[in-house]
Formats: structure tokens, sequence, C-alpha cells
């Protein structure tokens, strides 16, 4: 232990560090182990820490039982299309706001920062019936168009673009560049770091969704991985080991993109406490 | 632009200015307009018909009437009500202030060189990772009599806690899933705030010989201030909204301990169909958040321009 600390009070930090990591990814690894048990050893005194026998039906019963392909696919592509449009949206209108001189911009942007302190939580029963005169509960539409856009991403794209010098937009026009492609090909690739912190963001946040599925959805076929988790919870509470392989599935993506994009999952989250 | 154009005649160019100016106007216009439109559609609209809203009696199936304040004053009165504001105001409290100590102290203890720093990080920051549901159905299964909670207390020989079957611990059980969820968000916060203290101030504190706690009390945390006070605002806010764990694991109960204030109008609404009172009681939950939000936007905000 000497080489790892210096001193006793190095030891301690370590030692709690250590307890915090332990703490962090033990409910992953219930997760994964309990999807592995059978179910007459999941709760046995003393625990199985470790699956004995192991059991790898779960995952292909849980399968079975409902078709949680579909509740796969439909919050895939439910949170490809509501990243997409943020991302699309949010940088254009924060191009606008930051590049652009017209009457009533500021009022506009404060207003489009406000809508922050509307979130679903206070508004979902208004917004329920709105979309009702939409005809959009059960239709795609429903779930995703009213999150293409909120506040917060047009104010990082905002506070990003003020990074870019005009002069380069200046010069693109100079140079007859129209103002839709110097958009899509000098200030969008400019703002590849912020984007990709954004996607990444709002691609979570979008994985996540439970409430506004729960309210405006009822036909299976439109099930997201959230809502099809809790039923199954609610209705098959016995098959814990299916539970936790599905459970598991869930997790799978958010994983992946942690591993992948780490660096811009956690820069979205470091920015989206940042004023600059 | 338009810098050599000195002998060039004064009104058309002027005009063509003008007319430039006016193009990039309305190009300015018309790439904020989908953004403006579906945030007064799906966020203004909505807001303003809460309020509306709140002052009829409306089941979705008879039309609505108007029944003024009633559903506010009935509010004031009704236990269901001014319980689940307290359980909020638990929540609250008892997530966000742990939150704020242990993200800030990971954040200062990842912020130096130490051996496996990366990984021991990426660890604490899992919970981050993992979705909503997810996290309440694992953590109500660890939450079992005999389970891998009570299995953990019992070596350091505490006996088993019936979490999600007392009114008692149920509440803590969630703000302990908080807790275990928001840390690492706002230690990722955190970080990049100590990135920002230029290393200087730590490198003259250690010339003048200053201790650990020293350079914490003196630099750390009056250098962190502006990031302390958003980490503050915004875990309020985000506390205050939670609902999806409560209703997945307790739905409420038991004997209301969970009822947060989010929950309550989403089962007023949904469960018992009651629009006016959920609304009503919306409107209450917004004054809440409009008072940390618009504290959070000063905070964004300054220094702008």
């Amino acid at each position: 232990m000497g080489r790892l600390v210096r001193h006793r009070g190095g030891l301690v930090k370590y030692l709690f560090l250590l307890a915090v990591a332990f703490v962090g990814l033990l409910p992953y690894y219930w997760m994964l182990s309990c999807s592995l048990k059978t179910n007459d050893n999941m709760f046995l005194v003393p625990l199985q820490w470790i699956p004995n026998p192991v059991n790898w039906n779960a995952y292909g019963d849980a399968w079975r039982t409902q078709d949680f392909t579909r509740y796969f696919l439909n919050s895939g592509g439910i949170a490809v299309a509501i990243t997409a449009g943020n991302l699309l949206l949010a940088s254009l209108a924060g191009y606008s706001l930051c590049k652009f001189r017209y009457f009533g911009r500021g009022a506009l942007f404060l207003m489009i920062l406000s809508t922050m302190m509307l979130p679903l939580e206070v508004t979902m029963v208004p917004l329920f019936l709105i979309v009702k005169t939409l005809d959009w509960p059960n239709t795609y539409e429903g779930l995703i168009v009213p999150f293409l856009v909120d506040g917060f991403g047009v104010f990082l794209m905002r506070q990003y673009l003020k990074s870019i010098p005009n002069e380069l937009i200046e010069a693109a026009r100079i140079d007859g560049a129209s103002e839709l492609r110097i958009f899509f090909q000098i200030v969008m690739p400019l703002c590849k770091p912020a984007l990709a912190a954004l996607g990444v963001f709002t691609f979570r946040e979008a994985w996540d969704m439970y409430i506004w599925p729960l309210i405006i959805v009822t036909k299976d076929s439109l099930r997201t991985l959230p809502l099809g988790i809790s039923l199954f919870m609610s209705s098959f509470g016995t098959a814990w080991d299916q539970l936790m392989a599905v459970a598991t599935i869930g997790t799978l993506p958010m994983i992946l993109l942690f591993f992948f994009l780490q660096r811009s999952f956690i820069q979205g989250i470091a920015i989206s406490g940042l004023k600059e | 632009m338009g810098a050599t154009a000195t002998a060039a005649p004064r009104a058309p160019r002027r005009l063509l200015r003008l007319n430039l100016a006016a193009k990039h106007a309305l190009f300015g216009y018309a790439i904020l307009l989908p953004t403006v439109a579906i945030l007064v559609v799906f966020r203004f609209l909505p807001m303003l018909q809460a309020f509306w809203i709140s002052l009829h009696e409306y089941d979705l199936i008879r039309p609505a009437r108007f029944v003024g304040l009633e559903n506010f004053i009935d509010l004031l009165w009704d236990p269901l009500f001014l319980n689940s504001a307290r359980v909020s105001v638990a929540y609250v409290v008892f997530s966000c202030v742990p939150v704020w100590v242990l993200s800030l102290a990971l954040a200062v203890l990842f912020n130096r060189e130490i051996r496996a720093r990366n990984l021991l990080r990426s660890a604490a920051f899992m919970p981050v990772v993992m979705p909503m549901v997810v996290n309440a159905l694992v953590w109500t299964f660890m939450y079992h009599q005999d389970g891998v909670v009570n299995t953990i207390l019992g070596w350091f020989g505490i006996d088993p806690v019936p979490w999600l079957r007392s009114s008692t611990w149920a509440l803590w059980a969630v703000i302990i899933i908080g807790i275990w969820r928001a840390t690492p968000y706002y230690m990722v916060i955190f970080l990049a705030g100590l990135q920002a203290i230029p290393n200087e101030y730590y490198e003259a504190a250690k010339i003048d010989g200053a201790s650990a706690w020293t350079e914490f009390r003196h630099i750390t945390l009056p250098l962190l201030k502006p990031t302390t006070l958003l980490v503050m605002v915004m875990s309020v806010i985000v506390a205050m909204k939670v609902f999806a764990v409560p209703l997945i694991m307790t739905g409420g109960g038991p004997a209301d301990s969970t009822r947060v204030l989010p929950l309550f109008i989403y089962q007023t609404a949904f469960e018992f169909f009651k629009m006016g009172r959920a609304a009503a009681m919306s409107v209450f939950l917004f004054a809440a958040v409009m008072v940390f939000t618009l504290f959070q936007i000063r905070l964004f905000s300054r220094g702008e321009d």
C-alpha cells in the first residue's frame, strides 16, 4: 500500500474513492449477476454473489414474453429523431441569436431561455390536452415533436458560436456563398465539439424518457423500452431473472455510448453547469 | 464590409447596405422560427393553459366547468396535498445537501494525481449512465429484505431495514437513489470548475507552506463559488421534479410517504382525471421551479457581453 499513497490521510482518501467506485458499480454488477441466476437462488441467505449455476435462459425467455425488439427500436428511433432535431434546430437558433442583428433578438433569446422553467413535470396536464387536440396520442409525432428543441440546447449553441470569428462568416459572404451554405459548410463543422456534447446529452435524456410516453402511449406497438420494462415489472413481478435481463439490455446502449463517446458524454454534463 | 467603396456615391451604397441588413435579419428570423414555434406551442401555450384549466373542473369527458379559485382554496386544506408538499421538501433537502458535499469532495479528490484515477473516476461516474427506469428496477431488487443493501449493512452489524415496505424508510430509500444518481453528475460540473482555477494560486500557497485544508478553505472554495451556487440551484430544481423513481418503486406509498408533488400531480391528472386540481398543483410547482430557475438564469448570464 505504501507505493499507492504517501501517507495515512492519503490512504483514507483512497479507500473512500474505492468505496465510491464500488457503490457506483454495484447496481450494474447486481443487475448482470441476477440476470444469470436461477429464480430459486435470487434471494438466498446468505446472498449468492456469483451466479451458480449460471442460467442463460432469462434473456431469451423475456424476449419471447413481450415484443422487446419493437420497444427497443421505438426507443432508438425516437431518441435519434429527437437528437437530430435538437442538433439542427438548436444550432440554427443559436446561430441566428449569435451572429445576426434584428429587432427583438434579446427578447426572443430571453423567451427561449425562460422555457427552462417550464419542465414537463409542470406542464404535463395541458401539454397532454394540446397533444390530444392535435390527435397525437399514440403516434410517433406526439412522442417526438414536442421535444425537438429546448432552451438549454439553444443556449449552449449560442454560447459556443460566440467563439467563432465573424470575419470567417464575412469572408465566406464576400466569396459569394449563400447563407445556408455558410451555415452547413463552415459554421456547423466548427461546432463539432459542442454538437457532440449536446447530441450525447440529448440522446441520453431521450432514451431515458418515461413520463411522457407513459401519458400518451396506450398502444403496445408504440411502447418505448422504459415503458416495456416498467410494464414487465408490474405484470411479471416474479420472473426476477427475466426482469434483470431486460434491464441489462436496456442499459447496454447507454454503456456503449459512454465508452465510445466518453469525452462528449462528460463534456455535455460539464457544459450544462458552466456559463461559458 | 465595403471598405474599398470610398469612391462610390453615398446614397446607393447606403441603400445596398440597408438591403443587406434586411436580408440578414430576415434570414435570422427564418432560422429561428422553427425553434420559437415549437417552444410557443409546446411550452408557453401549455403554461398559459395550465392557469386556465386550474380555474376549472375538468375530467376529460364532461365539458369543463368554471369554478374560479376553488381548486386552489381546496388544495390549501387538502391533507394529501400538504403531505405531498412536505414530502417534496424533505426529498429536496435531504437529497441535495449530501449531494453538494459528496460531489465537491469527489471532485477535489479526483482533481489530484492518484493511482488509477481514470478508472476510479469512470466507476464513480457510472450511476449517471444507468437509465432511470432500470435504476428504479434494480434498486427495488437491491432493497429487498434479503437483498444486497441489507446484506452489506449486515457486514457492519446493522439489522435488516424494511426499506420499501415501511413508511419510515421508503422515502430514505428513494433519497439514497437520488444521491447515488446525482452525485457524479455534479462531480463532473465541479471538476470542470476546479480545472478553471489557475495552478499558480496553489503553487503560491505551497511556497507559503499552507496545509491542504487551508488551500481548500482559502483558494478552492472562494474561487469555486460561482460553480457551487450553480450546482446548488440546479440540483434543487432537478430534485423538485423527481418522480419516475417513486412512481415505479412505490407508487407514492406506503401510506403516502413517498408521494412527491410531481407524482401527486401525475396521479391526480391521469389516474383520478381531476385535470383542474392537477393544474392548480402545477401552478404551485411552477412557482417553486421559477424562483430557482430565475436565480439560475441570473447566474448563467452574469459576466456576459
